[in-house]
């Protein structure tokens, strides 16, 4: 079953929390822009203990949101919850240079 | 626990012609057997790929850990093939795309995408051809060479399916008949873990 994507959002003071779900793909794009648009803390805490696939596209949106988020907002981006094949991916595709991961 | 996991780029057998002998020992007699046991099924469009991912999740199982680190994979895998299928090798005659990704989608009259697959339950051999034959050899080894390249991560940075496959399978190949076909298959192994 294709698992749709969607997006959890937590605000606080300091940070905001986003807890993503499904598949990211082509089909996040909308999702993914919403989430830059919505930040405005600080630091915003990615939490893909909920993704299951990641495939290239789905990379690609996210590394352009993670961009904005640190150029255009100025956020610190963390992230939490990664799969084994989706931490590799991140390796792969340079995510980590871009943000840290921490602890959920 | 250490997950044993990160192993390096798998060999890549680059195949121009699929008809002579090299094409035979890579891409058919070499990681697919004689065996009624391979699996053939034809693509009619994008919302055939959901279906076929479950399908083989469904045959590998998640007995173990090392089972849903092959599962994870193989989903990978199957989603980028097709996807370059379906959305990347369909060209015009000027070389653009004719289908955006994302968007829902059937096959032309004229278009033929196949998957094939076996598992032999401690090896699963994967291959996506399309009709279409508009990848390059030169294309294939930009494609990985740009993605390796220690740079600044780039959003829109072209042929990272390919490259994920190069990365991750353990033997990959590509096979080029210009304007006619492209296969891109490969191997995934069932690795135990080490603790």
């Amino acid at each position: 079953m294709h698992q749709s994507f969607h997006v959890h959002h937590q605000q606080a003071q300091q940070c905001d929390s986003f807890l993503l779900h499904g598949i990211i793909d082509a089909h996040a794009d909308q999702h993914l822009e919403e989430v830059v648009r919505l930040a405005s803390a600080p630091t915003v805490q990615l939490d893909f203990s909920g993704v299951g696939r990641i495939n290239s596209m789905g990379i690609a949106l996210l590394l352009r949101s993670i961009k904005t988020l640190k150029h255009e907002k100025q956020a610190e981006v963390q992230i939490s919850g990664l799969n084994q094949i989706n931490s590799m991916l991140f390796k792969m595709t340079g995510i980590f240079l871009m943000a840290r991961e921490v602890n959920a | 626990m250490r997950i044993h996991q990160e192993h390096g780029p798998a060999t890549m057998v680059f195949i121009g012609d699929p008809h002579n002998g090299c094409a035979a020992k890579a891409g058919n007699g070499g990681l697919f057997p004689d065996s009624p046991h391979v699996q053939e099924r034809r693509v009619s469009g994008s919302s055939d790929k959901p279906e076929l991912i479950d399908e083989l999740l469904t045959l590998i199982g998640d007995a173990d850990q090392a089972h849903a680190l092959l599962c994870q994979k193989t989903a990978l895998m199957v989603d980028e093939m097709l996807e370059n299928a379906l959305y990347a090798a369909p060209r015009s005659s000027d070389g653009l795309p004719l289908f955006q990704k994302g968007e829902p989608r059937q096959l032309l009259p004229d278009e033929r995408i196949r998957l094939r697959y076996h598992f032999d339950g401690s090896r699963l051999a994967l291959e996506v051809r399309d009709s279409w034959g508009s990848l390059t050899a030169a294309q294939v080894f930009a494609f990985l060479a740009q993605n390796t390249a220690q740079t600044l991560p780039e959003p829109d940075r072209a042929g990272r399916g390919l490259f994920f496959m190069w990365r991750l399978m353990d033997q990959f190949y590509v096979s080029i008949r210009p304007r006619v076909e492209t296969v891109v298959g490969g191997c995934l192994q069932l690795r135990p873990l080490t603790c």
